[in-house]
């Protein structure tokens, strides 16, 4: 610490610099919080300020022991995040260590890769749906074409969340990609020197020289990736609309979060649930944060 | 700090195997950038159809276009005004965050105040949903409902935090040794801020005042709830198409490609800085 | 996110102090109403709402007021009116809803006005002459909270070079089943699937086979009429209807229709119009339009005003919001309306066969014939309509999916029976 050298007035600049901005996010986050908190713990129906009485955990008790809705919503959650961040975890690094040296067109292909980053989610999800058209979309006429039989993707209920990791892969890919170059441009380039010299092959040197040396990178993609993840919502809702699809197939907490307030002005029961979401997503966030930690070290 | 000018310098650790793999991997590449580009090349395939050929699997890329899509999209007369609101609250809300942010993301970039700046990670933690409902409940108390504000303030909500996280990296990169010079020279620590660091922080205040207008251009949640019919942004215009009655593919799709043209555009010219903005901060651990 | 308790005082005090800027501000700024303030109309995306664009000069000039409309999806709409009206938002003035949807929970919450004064005290504007089931759709515990300005019925599409219309139900099974060629991708039947959109259309068949959604206050689909309807329907739409059926909304089925890929559609009458533009459809030479089929209990389609207009209680504009739904629902409105193509609630005008001019005649025959037998709703009439409607439609995916109906439905009865006990608490009944 070199508090010492850091005078008063300096200390006063730095908060001078730092409120304003501190204080935008506070408002807009502390209110909120604190008016659903408070909403959570109301019997409130239909309008958020219409005569609730205040009725403790009630609502928690009740969004934690519905089986119908709740508890598989938080599977799906967990499977979706897990399912689509592992896969463009693997893929994006596969694919940064596919661009890992320049090539004649390597411009093209960044430009390519950022697209799906920039593009507006409610057009890729309208787009998907288009080609995914059991009937009358391209993918099946494809798939026809290499001879498999055409599958039902957003339309089935079994399809549907691994359909929708895959626009997510698809989407977000690209992401982990340019996060782990980024990181991968940053790497000594003497230790994979001297494993070669010792005689590791590209497999051994990427496993045992890159891979760990990626760690810190690798964990903070992950985390920033997970909380996106977890969130997701205007892809799902543009593609499968209310409550995720006619069996709750993609209803994840955040699809019936937006439901219980929504299409069934549960205000009460709602804020129960987001503030049990946010919860846990800070959980992630810190489990995250701790494993990587462990991980770099 | 362009972290993707390092990208484009060849590494010599593994030239050597060129041969076979090289080949390879250039079908490897090509195959991947295929897969990416496709829905979004489909997509602006569709816009040029009519509605019979969009949904017909049939018609591939080649078939006459037509600019009907077009035509209706724009004789709709809600996506041009919609257009230019996305484009003013864009603008608008990236100038206003970039002020709160660019000096607040100095102080935690020189003053190491981390654990303070990572403070925004709350923002983007806490799910949107929930801050909907209270928003327009506060807003409509100090009687902000209805009006570009609100919009600019909830995009804002997303865009101080952003430009925050990208810009603190960029001071953290930044030689201190330039200010402490200034500073030698008299001028005060908000001097050297004013006259030294923010002129260099220039190209990573661009990077991110883009990456944050587009954050607002694509935004979809806020504006629908919160904008009315003169503040309706295009995201919430596109969504507008799914009508009661008709899917209108072919608008959909004109109206998707009208949005994601000036996202091309932008890909297209800077490039570098965005992966740049992108990637911020993911290398520090 | 370690961060000191000093610092986090220091941001309280921040926040607070940012906080009171902003409501010293807001204090002084709701902006007074003046004659430049617009008359301001949230609406859904509808045939209707673009017809009432256009007449809307001469209704501008007359009270002085510009008008402004703003359009959403049906979705959205309600999702506007929640956020908004909890904050009792004052920038709405005349609302469009759907009597059978949200309009008792906007009832119950107080969100729209009470218009049987203004009504009763108006006999030039001829309240009676609205159709009955509409104008008791649109009363709550005796008020007039809406007046109805779209209404439809169900009707079967068909294709005319496929054969004439089946006239009862299990003539459609028996001729959509024979039809159907999956390998060529020919379906003999399409319609909503999906889990809410489909219950307001599957609600025709369920009224054809003797049942209903709740009578009493009770939950009826358990009862054999309805787990009869859940598996007619469901082995219709599953064995007839294309892959992917439980995805099907009225956007996703009508495209298959259109496409003259499917023989037959039931779906609500005011979205015909789809079928003769050639832009979206190659059956406009071929479509025919019939009157629902008929089970053991007759013919009974739903014939419901879809959507009507309603008064923002909160709205500073009460007058001239009134002088709108007034003029959008008076006869001389709603006969330029219904003679472009959009089914009105008005009895004087549908008994004017020059209103009916410009439909197709089969079409404009099987509407009265549908409107005669029809049932006045066709959704349950609860607080929570959508709640109710994501139970209701779950033994119909079931159904669909062709897993075994009987036991979805009994689980499915059991919940809305819950449901109702405390949907009725709130209804006050």
């Amino acid at each position: 610490m070199q508090s010492h050298s850091v005078d008063r007035s300096h200390r006063r600049l730095r908060w001078m610099m730092l409120a304003p901005a501190l204080a935008f996010v506070g408002l807009m986050i502390v209110f909120p919080l604190l008016f659903t908190i408070d909403l959570s713990l109301t019997d409130a129906f239909g309008a958020v300020n219409a005569g609730a009485e205040h009725v403790g955990l009630q609502n928690y008790g009740d969004a934690l022991s519905d089986g119908r809705r709740f508890w598989p919503a938080v599977w799906r959650t967990v499977y979706f995040t897990v399912g689509a961040v592992v896969l463009e975890t693997v893929l994006g690094l596969a694919l940064a260590m596919l661009m890992r040296r320049a090539f004649r067109g390597i411009r093209w292909v960044r430009t390519v890769l950022i697209v799906p980053l920039l593009a507006t989610p409610v057009a890729i999800g309208i787009l998907w749906l288009l080609i995914l058209d059991p009937t009358n979309g391209i993918a099946n006429q494809l798939l026809k074409s290499v001879g498999i039989a055409p599958l039902e993707f957003l339309g089935s209920v079994s399809q549907s969340l691994p359909t929708l990791m895959v626009i997510d892969v698809w989407q977000w890919t690209p992401m982990m990609t340019l996060l782990l170059l980024a990181g991968l441009s940053t790497l000594p380039e003497e230790p994979e020197e001297a494993a070669t010299v010792d005689g590791a092959n590209a497999w051994q040197r990427f496993r045992h020289v890159v891979l760990p040396m990626l760690g810190p990178t690798i964990a903070t993609a992950l985390v920033l990736r997970s909380v996106d993840a977890l969130k997701t919502f205007d892809i799902l809702y543009a593609t499968k609309g209310p409550g995720g699809g006619s069996a709750f197939e993609a209803e994840t907490l955040n699809v019936l979060a937006y439901g219980l307030t929504f299409d069934y002005q549960e205000y009460a029961l709602a804020s129960a649930v987001l503030v049990l979401f946010t919860l846990f997503i800070i959980g992630v966030v810190l489990v995250l944060r701790r494993y990587a930690g462990r991980g770099a070290a | 700090m362009s972290t993707a000018a390092v990208l484009d310098r060849a590494v010599p650790v593994t030239r050597r195997r060129r041969g076979g793999w090289s080949w390879l991997r250039g079908v490897a590449i090509t195959v991947v950038t295929l897969v990416f580009a496709l829905p979004v090349v489909w997509m602006f395939a569709a816009a040029f159809k009519t509605n019979v050929q969009v949904t017909d699997p049939t018609v591939g890329l080649v078939f006459p276009p037509t600019l009907e899509n077009f035509a209706n999209v724009l004789a709709d007369g809600a996506i041009l005004p919609a257009m230019g609101n996305s484009l003013l609250v864009g603008v608008v809300s990236t100038v206003l965050s970039a002020v709160l942010a660019v000096p607040a993301a100095w102080a935690v970039g020189r003053f190491g105040m981390r654990s303070t700046g990572s403070l925004v990670l709350v923002a983007r933690i806490v799910p949107a949903i929930s801050l909907l409902v209270p928003w327009y409940y506060l807003f409509a108390q100090a009687g902000l409902v209805g009006s570009y504000t609100v919009l600019v303030l909830s995009h804002m909500f997303v865009s101080v935090p952003l430009i925050l996280w990208i810009m603190i990296s960029f001071f953290e990169g930044l030689p201190v040794e330039l200010e402490e010079a200034a500073r030698v020279d008299g001028l005060s620590a908000f001097g050297a801020f004013l006259r030294i660091a923010l002129p260099l922080a220039a190209p990573g205040t661009a990077t991110a005042a883009v990456l944050a207008f587009v954050a607002s251009w694509n935004n979809f949640m806020f504006a629908l709830v919160l904008a009315d019919e003169n503040t309706e942004t295009v995201p919430v215009a596109l969504f507008s198409f799914i009508s009661y009655a008709s899917t209108d593919w072919g608008g959909l799709m004109a109206a998707s490609a009208l949005m994601t043209v000036p996202v091309v555009v932008v890909a297209l010219l800077a490039q570098k800085h965005i992966v740049a903005g992108l990637t911020a901060g993911a290398t520090k651990g | 996110m370690r961060f000191s308790r000093r610092r986090f005082g220091t941001l309280v005090a921040a926040t607070a102090g940012t906080a009171a800027l902003g409501s010293a501000l807001g204090a002084c700024s709701t902006p007074p109403v003046t004659r430049d303030t617009p008359l301001r109309m949230l609406a859904v995306n509808h045939v209707w709402t673009q017809a009432i664009r256009k007449l809307l000069p001469e209704f501008e000039e007359r009270i002085g007021r510009k008008v402004s409309v703003s359009m959403l999806t049906a979705d959205q709409l309600a999702s506007s009116y929640n956020v908004k009206l909890n904050a009792s938002a004052t920038d709405i003035d005349v609302m469009m809803v759907r009597a059978l949807q949200e309009q008792g929970l906007f009832a119950h919450n107080g969100w729209l006005a009470d218009l049987t004064p203004r009504i009763q005290g108006d006999p030039d504007f001829a309240w009676d002459d609205v159709q009955p089931a509409p104008r008791e759709a649109s009363t709550v515990a005796g008020k007039v909270l809406s007046v109805p300005v779209v209404t439809e019925r169900s009707v079967l599409y068909y294709r005319k070079d496929l054969g004439p219309p089946p006239s009862t139900l299990d003539e459609l099974r028996e001729r959509a089943l024979q039809l159907t060629d999956r390998q060529k991708g020919f379906f003999g039947f399409v319609g909503r699937g999906q889990r809410s959109g489909a219950v307001t259309q599957w609600s025709s068949f369920l009224y054809s086979l003797g049942g209903d959604f709740v009578t009493d206050g009770r939950s009826r689909i358990g009862s054999p009429e309805a787990i009869a309807a859940y598996q007619y329907y469901g082995e219709l739409l599953g064995k007839a209807g294309p892959p992917g059926a439980t995805n099907m909304s009225l956007e996703q089925a009508m495209p298959i229709f259109a496409q003259a890929k499917a023989a037959f559609y039931v779906d609500a009458d005011a979205i015909y119009s789809n079928f003769l533009d050639p832009k979206v459809s190659i059956v406009q030479d071929t479509v025919g339009f019939a009157p629902f089929p008929a089970g053991p209990a007759g013919s009974r389609p739903y014939n419901i005003p879809s959507w009507s207009v309603g008064i923002n209680r909160f709205s500073r504009l009460q007058d001239d919001a009134w002088q709108f739904v007034r003029w959008a629902s008076s006869r001389e409105t709603v006969e330029k309306i219904q003679a472009a193509g959009i089914p009105g609630a008005r009895t004087s005008v549908w008994a004017d066969d020059k209103s009916l001019a410009t439909f197709p005649a089969e079409l404009a025959a099987s509407m009265r014939v549908n409107a005669e037998n029809g049932v006045g709703h066709d959704r349950p009439k609860v607080l929570q309509v959508g709640r109710a409607r994501d139970i209701i439609g779950r033994p119909l995916v079931a159904g669909i999916l062709g897993q075994d109906v009987p036991p979805v439905a009994r689980d499915a009865d059991a919940e809305l029976t819950d449901f109702l006990v405390r949907d009725n608490r709130h209804q006050g009944i």
